[in-house]
């Protein structure tokens, strides 16, 4: 049904006489116009929005561009930013349901990563920040290099709303340590491809335990090797083997905390 | 204190090993021929915890050709003991592109098929990290690939994948070739030549004393590769390629095509070796392609390659790396007992040997996080499920999930596991 009004609503936007050209004009000038727009049609933006979050999850990269280069001619930047966060969630949901796979994840981060980049830049020529939702340290733990992964979760998380500080690969327990300490994170993520991370993943829990730090954060591991039993060997509140489920879970997180 | 299973076993290794290689390749011929054995084969697990247990670092496992190795790996098979111990010694990693682009020499494309220290020493390749040298003495060598091909470049891999591997790629990646033709080039590959005699002349004496206590060699035959895992690997990075598949559909699908025949020259440049004449293929790509991607530019490449091998009387030995779960009906469409799948963590592994069983000779079933992390009791109670709910069909090999245990493993743990499967494994 949703869908269905979308594409009504999408319809109508095209026989306004005022054409999408239009909507490149200087935003100063036509504000009272898309004021007159919104109160005849309802929320335009919201269709605008919908077009976008659309087209990124079914991942027309061309399209998803394209779309947001147009938006952010006119439009708040932070709109932009939600729009990422609804098409992150949602490829979330289709990744935990098994239609989207890591392909897909990879394809969804550059579209993510492109239009973030847009406008982000934009915010900052404005002079605006994004409220950030929690914040978020991750690094690729001793002895491990790979970081495929970890960078989806960074695209996934940025996107979600969190400001993330990438620790980089190979990441000795004393650097997250002292990352915990310098930026006081909500969430801690330890990523890790080989067998061994497991065993520094642990080494690092113990470091954050030893440092007295260990109630003051939440951490998730994630990797392919990845499970419910290297979760409970190195003492992490949750594991995942996807980023998209990672995510989700920090998000819930988030939200736990706020009910506190 | 009662003797343990595990402990009769290793007396016998050390009684009568001739007896118990003779047992272990009868045990693994009817596995691999979907018969039933005497007993469930045990596939062996090394990686870290080899060197931990023996106290041996990563750099003396992938450099040190050595007796203090050689001891070390025959300490660790007598304590360990299995059917199948799956041994990279000296450690190998990833170079299946350095078999291309020598694929028009069938005398030695295939030894060129692994990346080992003392090679990379002398390629200095930017696909591999080794310990004592990029890495800590401690580390595990990490294969990395990269990104060493442009899309632009497509159309050269087409058009002659081979001359593209040896000319562009190679001296792209390997910073110690050289210019091809240069002498710099020349005296590498001389270098080449004498670091890769040295480690089979190793190779050769250390599997020559684990033969002698009691295991029969049954070595990796010869060597192919998923055509798209060739441009994840060694040309465009995992990432690259996942997203040139959407972005340069066609270019993909013509480079995979054209793939196939250098990989089937390096294969069949060996022939068909017994006690069994396995060809062995790690998939990279698999788990990350939905099934669409999956079923049109990864699945019809890799399975003529699976399909023509097997037609030459080759067997298989595939690893489907993370869950493959989402593709295995397409295994079905291979001929009959095509050869050995080891799944390393499907969702349901159960349901895998519910399909394959009586087709595809099934390999895994145990997570090396539980080896590492559970208890014996924990491991012991896993296997029994495990064993009962396979057997008593035949084609099983039971093996850790993937053939690395961290360090931090307890040793009773992974004599559980022997133990296990020796306990409830016979049929």
């Amino acid at each position: 049904m949703r869908f269905n009004h979308w594409n009504l609503r999408h319809d109508l936007l095209n026989l306004v006489p005022i054409s999408y050209t239009w909507l490149e004009q200087p935003y100063n000038q036509k504000g009272f116009y898309l004021s007159a727009l919104v109160l005849i049609f309802g929320d335009v933006s919201m269709s605008m929005s919908e077009e976008l979050v659309k087209a990124i999850v079914e991942l027309d990269e061309g399209k998803a561009v394209e779309l947001a280069r147009k938006r952010l001619e006119t439009e708040d930047p932070l709109n932009i930013l939600n729009d990422l966060t609804k098409a992150a969630n949602i490829i979330g949901e289709k990744y935990e349901k098994g239609e989207f796979f890591i392909a897909d994840l990879v394809m969804a981060g550059e579209i993510l990563k492109a239009v973030s980049d847009m406008a982000r830049e934009k915010l900052k020529a404005l002079g605006k920040r994004r409220e950030v939702i929690g914040r978020f340290v991750i690094g690729t733990v001793e002895g491990d290099i790979h970081d495929i992964g970890k960078n989806i979760v960074v695209t996934m998380a940025e996107a979600a709303g969190f400001e993330v500080i990438d620790l980089g690969v190979d990441v000795p327990p004393q650097k997250f340590v002292d990352a915990i300490k310098q930026y006081n994170p909500d969430i801690v993520g330890m990523s890790g491809l080989l067998t061994l991370a497991i065993d520094s993943m642990k080494k690092t829990v113990d470091a954050i335990k030893e440092a007295g730090l260990r109630d003051k954060v939440k951490i998730i591991i994630g990797g392919g090797r990845v499970d419910k039993y290297a979760c409970e060997y190195v003492g992490a509140d949750a594991w995942t083997n996807s980023a998209a489920e990672g995510v989700k879970i920090m998000l819930k997180w988030i939200e736990e905390k706020k009910m506190r | 204190m009662a003797m343990e299973p595990i402990d009769e076993w290793i007396k016998r290794h050390e009684k009568e090993p001739e007896e118990v290689a003779k047992e272990k390749l009868n045990r693994f011929l009817k596995a691999v021929e979907l018969k039933v054995p005497d007993r469930v084969p045990i596939a062996g697990a090394a990686g870290d915890f080899l060197c931990s247990y023996t106290g041996i670092t990563w750099y003396e496992l992938s450099y040190s050709l050595t007796d203090k190795v050689e001891n070390a790996v025959l300490k660790f098979v007598h304590d360990f003991p299995s059917d199948w111990p799956i041994l990279l010694v000296p450690m190998m990693l990833e170079g299946f592109a350095l078999a291309l682009a020598f694929a028009e020499f069938p005398d030695f494309s295939n030894i060129i098929r692994f990346l080992t220290g003392p090679l990379h020493d002398v390629l200095k390749d930017k696909w591999s990290k080794w310990p004592g040298r990029e890495l800590r003495d401690n580390m595990h060598p990490q294969f990395l690939g990269g990104e060493f091909m442009k899309p632009e470049e497509y159309k050269q891999l087409i058009d002659n994948p081979v001359e593209f591997m040896n000319q562009v790629i190679l001296p792209r990646v390997c910073e110690g070739l050289g210019k091809p033709g240069s002498s710099k080039w020349n005296g590498a590959w001389i270098r080449a030549g004498i670091a890769m005699q040295k480690v089979i002349a190793f190779q050769i004496n250390l599997f020559t004393a684990i033969a002698k206590a009691g295991y029969p060699i049954i070595p990796l035959g010869t060597n192919a590769y998923a055509p798209a895992d060739v441009i994840g690997d060694f040309l465009r990075h995992p990432t690259g390629a996942m997203l040139d598949i959407r972005r340069y559909p066609d270019n993909f699908k013509a480079a995979c095509e054209a793939l196939v025949d250098p990989i089937l020259k390096v294969a069949t440049a060996v022939p068909p070796t017994p006690p069994v004449p396995l060809f062995f293929i790690p998939l990279h790509l698999n788990e990350m392609l939905p099934p669409k991607l999956y079923n049109e530019f990864y699945w019809p490449y890799l399975k003529r390659i699976i399909e023509t091998l097997v037609s030459k009387g080759y067997k298989g030995f595939v690893i489907f790396e993370g869950d493959h779960s989402p593709h295995v009906d397409t295994l079905l469409e291979l001929p009959k007992g095509w050869g050995i799948g080891w799944f390393e963590r499907p969702k349901d592994f159960i349901k895998i040997w519910e399909k394959l069983k009586g087709h595809t000779i099934v390999m895994g079933g145990v997570p090396t996080t539980l080896l590492s992390g559970g208890t014996p009791q924990q491991i012991d109670e896993y296997v029994k499920n495990l064993l009962n709910k396979i057997k008593p069909e035949g084609g099983f090999i039971i093996s850790p999930s993937i053939g690395e245990l961290p360090a931090g493993t307890p040793p009773e743990n992974v004599r559980a596991y022997i133990n296990a499967a020796l306990k409830y494994g016979t049929y």
